[in-house]
């Protein structure tokens, strides 16, 4: 649904850093390497990656059924 | 005692420093205490006045709970409640396929001192004619009771390592790598291929954890520096490292006052 806003596994804030990593990697005209944008926003830790690299926003999704 | 502590990296929210002379039940003993016992606000009770967004109170409830608050240390005790609110709408009518997002940001407290520590987490997005208003107690409380307590993140330490020298590398031997991570004690500085003195602290990510890149067709001795530690930590925002280590040896220090005046005969 929404991006979770810690790590699972260690606890760090990764939600601070989903709607610049969705804009440059996703949305940008001329998008970016995941990879080279994840270390650009200093988030080094594989927990933390696969936070944010496996997320998928689904709110327009469901906001039809409320 | 006194103790002897060098930064190898020093930030707001990171740092890397080499403590010594420590035994490694101090050292899990300072982890323990970054972990456990230094408190920061966090919040715990949610008013929820109106939520037509389309997650339930408790998942809005769960991920406000996350968000860390500052926590200047001294200021407040243990149990300490400030009071949080956010009010955010969605977009009017007209505009009825756009989003309006509620960010950690938006909340606001009552007390300047503790706010939001990251400002661009996102709560929930909301769509046209949904509102999210509530009010947010958060409470001063330790790691021990709840993780989102925690000030540190992923804090750890590790045995420092002094590399020696041990000759010259056979010209046929193959090319393995040799991973270290870490910080090293320069212990060959006549082999390193950047200008070093013996006993040097040196990242090992200057030389990307392979000490062939730092020290090319030479042998090498690891070996553990008999107590001397290289912590690595991290916070979560609500305190800086500094504050961070300090109160963890203060909770510490506390706990030996305390048991010392118990057992006094």
């Amino acid at each position: 649904m929404m991006v979770p806003v810690r790590c699972f596994t260690c606890g760090n804030v990764v939600g601070e850093h989903w709607e610049e990593f969705k804009q440059r990697t996703r949305e940008a005209d001329d998008p970016e390497d995941p990879e080279k944008v994840l270390d650009d926003l200093g988030i080094d830790r594989h927990c933390c990656r696969r936070m944010l690299v496996s997320h998928k926003d689904l709110v327009d999704i469901v906001a039809p059924y409320q | 005692m006194e103790y002897e502590v060098q930064f190898v990296e020093h930030g707001d929210r990171e740092a890397r420093f080499v403590a010594r002379p420590m035994t490694p039940a101090f050292a899990n003993g300072i982890r323990r205490a970054m972990l456990a016992d230094v408190p920061t606000f966090s919040i715990d009770t949610v008013r929820v006045i109106e939520n037509s967004s389309v997650m339930f109170d408790e998942q809005i409830g769960l991920r406000l709970g996350l968000v860390p608050l500052t926590t200047p240390p001294g200021e407040f005790e243990h149990g300490d409640e400030v009071t949080l609110s956010l009010d955010v709408s969605g977009p009017d009518r007209e505009a009825a396929a756009e989003t309006r997002t509620a960010y950690s940001g938006d909340l606001v407290a009552n007390d300047p001192m503790v706010e939001p520590a990251d400002e661009n987490v996102p709560v929930i997005d909301l769509k046209s004619d949904q509102r999210l208003q509530i009010e947010a107690d958060a409470v001063l409380d330790v790691g021990q009771e709840h993780a989102k307590h925690q000030g540190g993140v992923a804090v750890g330490y590790r045995h420092l390592q002094r590399v020696e020298d041990a000759g010259p590398r056979g010209e046929f031997d193959d090319d393995e790598t040799r991973i270290v991570r870490g910080v090293i004690e320069e212990g060959a500085p006549e082999h390193a291929v950047t200008d070093a003195s013996d006993g040097d602290l040196v990242a090992t990510e200057t030389f990307d954890n392979n000490l062939r890149n730092r020290y090319p067709d030479r042998e090498l001795e690891l070996t553990d520096v008999e107590e001397a530690f290289v912590f690595h930590v991290e916070t979560d925002g609500s305190l800086s490292a500094d504050q961070l280590v300090e109160e963890a040896a203060g909770s510490l220090r506390s706990r030996g006052v305390e048991l010392a005046e118990a057992v006094q005969l």
